[in-house]
């Protein structure tokens, strides 16, 4: 059986080259490289594989690559080597409701927040009720969504996505929103989600939430996988290690 | 299973379908956000071009007295697509940095952002149409020719196939390059006046006048004023304008194969 999400020996450096000026290009000078940050791996030999249905996390300090990692998955930045691939319709939630727009209602943005994530009119037309109803709008899902509170935001955005008919999600630091009420509707759902045979990839912050949701998952750290097996050990080793870490090596980090 | 390092863009896996739907609410979202439905932003969308053209026609027939037949209604013709061009042009150019939370976090294929300009100056250029028409009939009692209903939609069609391998390699080289939305709106301001626009060709001192028939840009905006002026198309200037769009589009192509997948870093 193939896993939903494979990645073997993925390798990612982040070039110093930034956006240039004309002036740059014509004189062909360019600013000594600024090598404060500069560290050789965003991300260096990573692998694991997910299997259908399973919820897998990736936890690690603030520059340990887990969002470059998501990117790589998702597509949006490219690995230098290695591979990945990914069994499914993939949808992210690298920033909840990217592409907004805060002078459209709210059931407008439903449609093109969907059609972003690749769903069809027909299925976004069938699925609109249910996408209100979770986000708990009522009357306000005609109102401009610059009306909203940001837990009103995060609240549609998540009921987007989780009605968008992906197979896999991509988690990044964003259940952390809404109440505590509406954070367990969102568990619940993503349980429900499991339950079909969707597979989640969290990265998070909050080693409580990864633990309760996630079977397996790994460590960061510089890039580099340093852990990695059962959710909840793997959360309580970097638990340890967080407190034992010496706070200089902070300085060596590339942060993206 | 792919290659981390594949040489295909995000979204390549997207149907035909789902992008004119995605093209489709982009545009509506743009002229939503900019006209909020009121009837006073088709005017706004009118009033640029026709400000502009009046203003040369102040100038060159009024002030300077050209002698030029028709003078306003060859102003009118090439005004508005002109406009459609430029405008379309030095937005899509843009179109990646503005649109950077897309591009950063969702797999969208990035091309649709520059078309989504495109597309959206076109749909000004639509409404700009019955006004134009009208105008024709008024100002120069050229009556609607039935040719017109195949004729338009072509030029039209020729059109984004001009302008838009132009928005998206512009697009493209402003994410590595951010100075090229500035040299963008100059190089239009220029070729504004490079190209005959507010002056026939026909007053272009005769040496010169081969090197203005080379720009692209003076065959695609004859042929517009041919259709509207006469009813007729020139098939020279056609060709000149598709072979035109062909080449930039090969070479769009290829700079969008090549450097797309690099833009989630740079923007």
């Amino acid at each position: 059986m193939t896993s939903a999400v494979t990645c073997e020996g993925l390798w990612k450096t982040y070039q110093r080259h930034r956006p240039v000026g004309v002036k740059t290009l014509l004189l062909g000078t360019s600013p000594p490289a600024d090598t404060r940050f500069a560290r050789e791996w965003a991300l260096a030999e990573v692998g694991f594989q997910v299997p259908h249905g399973r919820s897998f996390g990736v936890i690690g300090a603030n520059g340990s690559g887990k969002t470059t990692l998501l990117s790589i998955l998702l597509g949006t930045v490219q690995g230098d080597r290695g591979r990945v691939g990914l069994n499914g319709n993939v949808a992210s939630l690298l920033e909840l409701g990217a592409g907004f727009h805060g002078d459209l209602s709210g059931s407008e943005n439903v449609f093109l927040y969907g059609s972003i994530l690749g769903m069809r009119l027909a299925a976004i037309r069938q699925r609109f009720e249910q996408i209100a109803e979770f986000s708990e709008l009522e009357g306000a899902i005609e109102q401009p969504l610059r009306t909203y509170s940001a837990g009103m935001v995060a609240r549609l955005g998540f009921s987007i996505i989780i009605q968008s008919g992906a197979d896999i999600l991509l988690i990044d630091e964003v259940l952390a929103v809404g109440d505590a009420r509406f954070q367990a509707k969102c568990h619940g759902a993503l349980r429900e989600f499991r339950a079909r045979g969707g597979t989640l990839l969290i990265v998070s912050h909050n080693m409580k939430e990864v633990t309760e949701v996630c079977d397996e998952g790994i460590c960061l750290d510089l890039g580099r996988v340093v852990d990695a097996g059962p959710m909840a050990g793997v959360a309580a080793r970097y638990q340890e290690r967080m407190a034992v870490a010496e706070p200089a090596r902070g300085a060596s980090r590339a942060g993206r | 299973m792919t290659e981390a390092r594949a040489e295909r863009a995000p979204g390549a896996e997207r149907s035909l379908p789902q992008l004119a739907e995605l093209l489709y609410l982009l545009v509506r979202k743009e002229l939503k956000v900019r006209y909020k439905n009121r009837f006073l932003g088709y005017v706004w969308a009118l009033a640029n071009p026709f400000a502009f053209a009046f203003v040369y026609w102040i100038a060159f027939k009024f002030i300077m007295r050209l002698e030029i037949e028709n003078y306003s209604l060859f102003l009118i013709t090439g005004m508005f697509p002109w406009v459609w061009m430029s405008v379309g042009v030095t937005g899509a150019t843009r179109s990646f940095i503005i649109n950077a939370s897309l591009i950063r976090k969702v797999n969208l294929p990035r091309a649709i952002l520059p078309l989504g300009n495109v597309a959206q100056e076109m749909v000004h250029f639509g409404f700009a149409l019955p006004v134009i028409v009208a105008f024709l009939w008024f100002a120069g009692e050229i009556r609607p020719e039935p040719s017109w209903l195949w004729q338009i939609p072509a030029l039209i069609a020729l059109q984004v196939a001009f302008v838009y391998p132009l928005a998206l390699a512009f697009a493209l080289a402003n994410a590595y390059v951010r100075d090229i939305e500035y040299l963008v709106g100059i190089g239009f301001s220029l070729m504004f006046f490079a190209t005959p626009m507010v002056y026939p060709i026909t007053l272009v001192p005769e040496a010169y006048r081969p090197w203005f028939e080379l720009n692209p840009l003076h065959a695609l905006m004859q042929s517009w004023r041919s259709v509207f002026l006469h009813g007729t198309m020139e098939p020279g200037h056609l060709a000149f304008t598709a072979v035109f769009a062909l080449l930039t589009g090969i070479i769009a192509w290829l700079l969008y194969r090549r450097l797309a997948p690099r833009i989630g870093e740079l923007v």
